[in-house]
């Protein structure tokens, strides 16, 4: 019977761990390393820290290895690990001008104030499958690895851009300068949302919106972003982006017993700002507006696409259900979790379906 | 950690022992903080009958949607003194049962039951078990989704209005709706009921036959919504009653002439068995499984007692 292989308890729940781990551990290849991970898979160790809303590359490799590659099972890991820690701490707000860029490209203009630093992208390579067999793509990058490595003693640092090419200008200050912009910026200075601590619904505070999509799954993200464009939706239109940084930032705490700043950590963020041009009947028509996207990590899609949403929930001011698709709609382990709990047994709500059908039927019958 | 500085930071609710769990895990999982946090949100569920409390559900070792309300709700009141009985569907050896019992269990030390009588914790999902539950247990029902007003609006704006307003209009037309069209109220699990006269829950997907044992029990019931982070009560002695109308009966799943093939029941929730082959016509079984072996038990050995 379907349902008894289904049942069988604990040692069917051990049976099908021990063959996950065996799996996993047998196979020709050697153990995979978390430091091969955060330097080779680093897209995919970034996205796991962000959708598990937790900083720590070698937490996040660990749960990627042990969860055979699967984001949202490693970053499903990483929450429920942290779900075990008492919070000690709260950092200090972050200023993201101290953000040394990694990475720098301004879309709406040609010679933006500060650089156009394309850092390490492929965004202008040539999607072309490296098809060599593997002995000799290996060959190749160690010989490449070796000269690269000779040339960094040799080589000073000429093409470094420097401390204030680093630490670049905003385009929102000049657009500001300009008196381009609406100007949002407000003189309290609210507490932000914590959503780990309370749920987010509509009508939310835009924290609580930032904070939901910095932790959004991505490709659920990308889809809200995408549906809004081309889709059924259609709330938000495209923005130019005005800042699309990637780059570190330092972490800071007040010390418990001293009461003094300290720094902690530094993390990789993506920031992204974008611009939008106001349309709208009663919108400032002589202006832009901006909206902001920011997540661990180096994660563009993620970020263009939080900055867009964010801008297009400021302008739909609650009229569509834009911002309860944000807040209800993106978490990776609420959609993920909940579409395979359709794999546990329904019998008994099943049976109870059956009951209703038969009594419609019978009802049917006999009218 | 170190136990000093641990304990500065944390306050004054943290002693050697606790600390000690905290850098290891902690007794029932959580830490201390998240645990409060939860039986705040459980103390406001029993005090506002049915009122859906939203509390900042944390992420389990087990999926959304696979019992991670419940969970939380078992682990935040879970004490040293408890038994815990998990069942899925009514049934103790269910996988998902026996793994959530499993994290209960690891984490805390405490003894595990598949019978109420010795238990004292038992979380669910589908079912209340047949035996009668009294002032000793703590029923929690795992809740995939806790909106009974979800299928007539789907803005949580409106949808807290309609409840702050107790203003269930559009429930009561879509059950008309449902009786003009349909000759029955074609509504399954997870019936809509009006707790304490006041607010409308939605009784997790238990059957209608498991409704009328949530009016005015002896027990007291919390539902745990993890993934939409909801935590709702229905206290000991409370009126519970299916929305129906005066002259539409409420009617549990009964189907006539059926009884189960292994204990002879005929008062007890029951399961189909299809057949599963040509010469068999396939039979009913007790959804609860405990309950049914005990029945068989006791009529194979009557000396022995209900509970054994």
């Amino acid at each position: 019977m379907g349902y008894a292989a289904a049942r069988g308890g604990l040692k069917a729940i051990e049976a099908a761990e021990r063959l996950v781990a065996r799996e996993r551990i047998l196979g020709e290849s050697s153990w995979l390393e978390s430091r091969q991970m955060i330097e080779k898979l680093r897209l995919a160790v970034d996205r796991v820290m962000g959708e598990g809303g937790l900083w720590d590359e070698h937490l996040a490799a660990s749960a990627l290895r042990q969860a055979e590659g699967d984001p949202i099972e490693a970053a499903h890991l990483l929450r429920s690990f942290r779900s075990t820690l008492p919070r000690l701490a709260y950092t200090t707000p972050v200023d993201v001008d101290d953000m040394v860029v990694l990475r720098r490209i301004v879309p709406a203009f040609r010679n933006p104030p500060g650089p156009q630093l394309l850092g390490r992208t492929t965004d202008y390579t040539g999607r072309l499958l490296h098809t060599a067999d593997e002995d000799t793509l290996r060959e190749g990058a160690e010989k490449t690895a070796a000269l690269l490595r000779e040339a960094v003693v040799t080589d000073s640092d000429h093409d470094d851009p420097g401390d204030s090419e680093r630490r670049p200008r905003r385009l929102l200050e000049l657009l500001r300068e300009l008196d381009a912009v609406v100007d949002r910026r407000r003189s309290d200075d609210p507490e932000p949302f914590d959503i780990t601590r309370h749920p987010a619904r509509p009508p939310a505070t835009r924290s609580a919106r930032l904070a939901t999509m910095a932790r959004a799954e991505t490709g659920a993200l990308v889809n809200v972003w995408y549906r809004n464009i081309l889709g059924p939706d259609g709330y938000l239109h495209e923005i130019t982006l005005g800042e699309v940084r990637h780059g570190r930032l330092p972490v800071t705490v007040i010390h418990p017993i001293t009461g003094d700043e300290v720094s902690v950590t530094d993390v990789r963020v993506t920031e992204v700002e974008a611009i939008e041009d106001l349309d709208g009947i009663e919108e400032d028509r002589g202006r832009f507006d901006v909206g902001y996207g920011l997540c661990f990590g180096h994660n563009e899609k993620k970020a263009i696409a939080m900055a867009n949403l964010d801008i297009a929930c400021e302008r739909d001011k609650g009229r569509s259900f834009l911002e309860q698709s944000i807040l209800l709609t993106t978490d990776g382990l609420d959609a993920s979790g909940f579409l395979e709990h359709l794999k546990l047994p329904h019998y008994v709500t099943f049976r109870s379906m059956m009951e209703r059908k038969a009594a419609i039927r019978r009802h049917k019958e006999s009218s | 950690m170190n136990t000093s500085l641990l304990k500065q930071v944390l306050g004054e609710n943290v002693d050697e022992e606790d600390s000690t769990h905290v850098a290891d895990v902690n007794f029932g999982l959580l830490d201390e903080y998240s645990k409060r946090e939860i039986r705040r949100a459980i103390l406001t569920a029993v005090a506002v009958p049915g009122y859906q409390v939203p509390f900042g559900s944390r992420e389990m070792p087990v999926a959304r949607g696979w019992g991670s309300g419940g969970l939380q709700i078992s682990l935040g009141i879970v004490g040293p003194d408890d038994v815990v009985k998990v069942i899925d569907q009514g049934d103790d050896e269910g996988v998902n049962a026996v793994n959530l019992r499993r994290l209960i269990v690891s984490s805390t030390g405490i003894p595990e039951s598949t019978t109420p009588e010795d238990s004292t914790l038992i979380q669910t999902r589908h079912r209340i078990p047949e035996d009668p539950l009294d002032e000793r247990h703590v029923l929690v029902l795992q809740v995939p989704v806790p909106e009974p007003l979800r299928g007539v609006e789907r803005d949580m704006r409106e949808l807290a209005r309609m409840h702050a307003e107790a203003d269930y209009a559009r429930m009561w037309v879509s059950l008309y709706e449902d009786k003009v069209r349909n000759g029955v109220i074609t509504r399954t699990t997870g019936y809509p009921c009006l707790v304490n006269g006041r607010y409308v829950i939605a009784t997790t997907p238990i059957p209608r036959w498991d409704v009328p044992r949530l009016h005015r029990s002896r027990f007291l019931s919390l539902f745990g919504a993890g993934r939409e982070k909801r935590i709702y009560a229905v206290p000991p002695h409370t009126d519970v009653e299916p929305l129906t109308f005066e002259d539409v009966p409420f009617e549990v799943e009964i189907t006539p002439g059926a009884t189960c093939r292994t204990c002879g029941s005929s008062e007890s929730f029951l399961v189909e068995v299809p057949a599963s082959s040509a010469d068999d016509r396939g039979h009913w079984v007790c959804s609860d499984s405990d309950w049914c072996r005990r029945r068989r038990e006791r009529s194979l050995h009557p000396s022995r007692g209900v509970n054994t």
